[in-house]
């Protein structure tokens, strides 16, 4: 048994070519969850139980069942019933990849709401009631003191949810979708070379991943000059 | 608002919180330019006091009247009522993602609704009189303790305010800052503005209140220029806190 | 519903293989973890590195990859290594159910190493130090003052990493584990009916999943009795 360089360096380009695949399918699944995230986090603090309870049952659901048994249901289960068949939606149900990012931003968007809800929670009610006394009315607070704030708090949690998802991105690969690891797995399949070619794999993911996280951290130093003593 | 009638006035007005009672029957009317203090042991309903005129209360019994404004559910504006009335609080409560400029326009911008221009000139002249403007550009946190009080005092003063409600100011200063919230407290004083302040600054009491006000117990127990006040207290509750508070 | 009957003996027998490699991979998990924050927390750097890497690796590479390679992988070797004995040997089959479980403890232990690290630094110096003063041995604190604080410390975090064990046992059926996403698609394939399947394979996981936050908010409960005042 030998490590097989030459293979790496023909398939790496290969694998690298589904990219663009995996960031369709996390940029999508990333801005769709957000959209739903906020909108769940908005129903639970709420205080009104016919919305709170919706979202609560919602978040609970999909935090607590695979991703993977998420996306089957909709790739595999949809199909099944009418009303989807019949449903103006169809076109993006019948093909894997509207499915991919249909599952995939559900499941985003029940842990995002948590993440959002956290920075939510952790403003200052204090600063939020002088903001109060001032007559700032109740939208404007949460525009112009609750936003900013909470997103700032909320933001490396957000950034590790944001990496989940790019993993959670190679499950696509079990409904047909070509992105990088369904190209590996049809290469393993091929040269029967599992170690170059998913630990080249595991590389491309890993620098991915760090990527993301240098992205964020810049972005919070921005996000957060304000904490900083020294001006 | 016509300045001959009172500017507050509350009516056998009482609070609950829970079983808690935090405000039992206080009668209390306030005329422009009277600077009153209120003291009283700490869970007594000085901070509920003040709290309701603002209402970041509200009050579940008697009636509160602010000009010739109700404070009722049904109001139909309570952020013009709330525009009358500034206030200061002990944690300074500055927005902490704004420089101290933006501090003190937004919610002039927002509430008041004037230009960008208009609202810079005011912050920049309160910040003057508060005496930092050259910190307009930093952050809360870059600022000492005082520093920032004195901001959140100018922030309620740009919107220009009939009265200024004072919640413990300075309880949660380092000692040697005290003193430079306590002397804007006076300047604004003298310049003739309206001012309840919950304290236990007894000497700022002394030189600059018309009228100083115990409280225990969710009660207004004693009221009295601060001379009568501090040389004849008539309540027994009210001799045992000036002696704690004043003895040392 | 009908389409259900005969097949719920087989989804038993799913839940069943869910719940061993559940028992399994968790015990591996706390194993993995607590190697990862001993080697974290040592004086000796190369055990600082190495559980660095570990960390590095785990976190940034997606599940699916790591159980794919661990199942090809391991039985390429084992085959290459039989194969020096016996040039007969054609291939060595690696049980689905212990790669899979080996490749999940791994990642979900590379999150605990962080959680079990972060646990045995926030326990108070001074409860420790009390510990000491009062002439109890080292092993002594470890186990009386030590072991117990950490413990409720980490019981949040560490339901998190029960639950993430309990969802990745799903993709474990991509390796042909016959757990009961894979006995879904038997079903399937039997009665047509992928929509039905998948559902009853979600609320299985969603009942894991519920038993899994009942017990960690019982165990929460007991564990913080001293911080509720009054009884």
């Amino acid at each position: 048994m030998s490590f097989d360089t030459a293979l790496i360096v023909e398939s790496l380009p290969k694998m690298l070519m589904g990219i663009g695949l995996t960031f369709q399918l996390l940029v999508l699944s990333a801005v769709f969850g957000l959209i739903l995230a906020t909108l769940l986090m908005l129903m639970r603090i709420s205080g009104k139980w016919w919305l709170s309870w919706p979202a609560q049952v919602y978040i609970y659901v999909f935090r607590g069942t695979p991703i993977l048994v998420q996306i089957f249901i909709v790739y595999y289960g949809f199909p099944q019933l009418e009303v989807i068949r019949e449903s103006v939606l169809w076109p993006v149900f019948r093909e894997p990849f509207g499915c991919a990012v249909f599952a995939l931003s559900l499941n985003a968007g029940a842990y995002v709401s948590e993440i959002l809800r956290g920075g939510v929670l952790g403003v200052d009610r204090g600063m939020l009631e002088a903001g109060e006394a001032l007559g700032l009315s109740k939208t404007q607070r949460f525009v112009y003191l609750t936003t900013p704030i909470a997103t700032r708090l909320a933001l490396p949690a957000y950034g590790n949810d944001i990496i989940s998802l790019l993993k959670s991105t190679a499950l696509a690969s079990t409904i047909t979708l070509m992105e990088m690891t369904g190209i590996a797995r049809t290469i393993v399949a091929q040269t029967y070379a599992p170690y170059e070619i998913f630990i080249s794999l595991a590389i491309v993911y890993m620098v991915l991943t760090f990527l993301i996280q240098k992205l964020v951290a810049r972005i919070e130093r921005h996000l957060g000059r304000y904490t900083l003593k020294e001006g | 608002m016509t300045s001959d009638a009172p500017l507050i006035r509350m009516q056998a007005v009482g609070k609950r919180f829970g079983n808690f009672q935090a405000l039992a029957n206080i009668d209390l009317t306030v005329t422009s330019g009277e600077r009153i203090v209120v003291c009283g042991p700490s869970g007594s309903g000085k901070s509920t006091l003040i709290r309701c005129i603002n209402r970041l209360e509200k009050h579940d019994a008697g009636r509160i009247f602010i000009g010739q404004t109700e404070l009722t559910d049904a109001m139909e504006d309570l952020n013009a009522v709330r525009r009358e009335v500034g206030m200061v609080f002990q944690s300074f409560n500055l927005f902490p993602h704004m420089t101290v400029l933006k501090n003190l326009m937004l919610a002039q911008r927002l509430v008041r609704k004037i230009t960008r221009q208009e609202a810079q000139d005011i912050a920049m002249h309160y910040l003057e009189r508060v005496r930092i403007p050259e910190q307009a550009k930093k952050y809360p946190i870059q600022l000492s303790g005082g520093q920032q009080q004195r901001v959140a005092i100018a922030r309620a003063l740009c919107m220009k305010p009939q009265v200024m409600l004072f919640d413990e100011p300075t309880s949660a200063l380092d000692p040697e800052m005290i003193h430079e919230v306590l002397d804007v407290m006076v300047d604004l004083a003298k310049d003739g503005m309206t001012m309840i302040c919950v304290t236990h600054e007894m000497g700022f009491a002394r030189s600059v209140a018309d009228r100083v006000i115990f409280m225990d117990e969710g009660r207004i127990l004693e009221q009295a220029p601060p001379l009568d006040f501090f040389q004849n207290p008539r309540r027994g509750r009210t001799k045992q806190f000036l002696s704690q508070i004043l003895q040392h | 519903m009908e389409a259900l009957s005969g097949w719920g003996d087989d989804f038993f027998q799913g839940s069943v293989v869910v719940a061993q490699v559940f028992v399994a991979s968790l015990i591996l998990m706390v194993i993995f973890g607590l190697i990862g924050a001993a080697a974290k927390l040592s004086g000796n750097r190369l055990a600082r590195t190495i559980a660095g890497a570990y960390t590095v690796v785990f976190r940034g590479t997606p599940e699916i990859l790591v159980i794919l390679l661990l199942y090809f992988g391991t039985a390429l070797t084992l085959t290459a290594i039989a194969q020096l004995f016996n040039p007969e040997i054609r291939f060595i089959d690696v049980p689905p159910f212990w790669a899979g479980t080996f490749a999940i403890a791994l990642i979900v232990g590379s999150y605990a190493t962080e959680t079990f690290r972060g646990a045995f630094l926030g326990v108070t110096p001074g409860s420790i130090e009390a510990a000491h003063a009062l002439g109890m041995s080292n092993l002594q604190v470890f186990f009386y003052v030590r072991v117990p604080e950490m413990w409720r410390l980490a019981l949040p975090a560490f339901g998190n990493h029960m639950l993430s064990l309990i969802k990745d046992t799903a993709l474990i059926s991509i390796i042909g584990l016959n757990e009961t996403l894979f006995v879904a698609k038997q079903a399937i394939g039997a009665t047509g009916q992928p929509f039905t399947m998948y559902i009853v394979v979600g609320l299985i996981y969603l009942g894991f999943s519920t038993i899994i936050t009942l017990t960690v908010m019982g165990l929460e409960r007991y564990g913080n009795r001293h911080l509720r005042q009054g009884t």
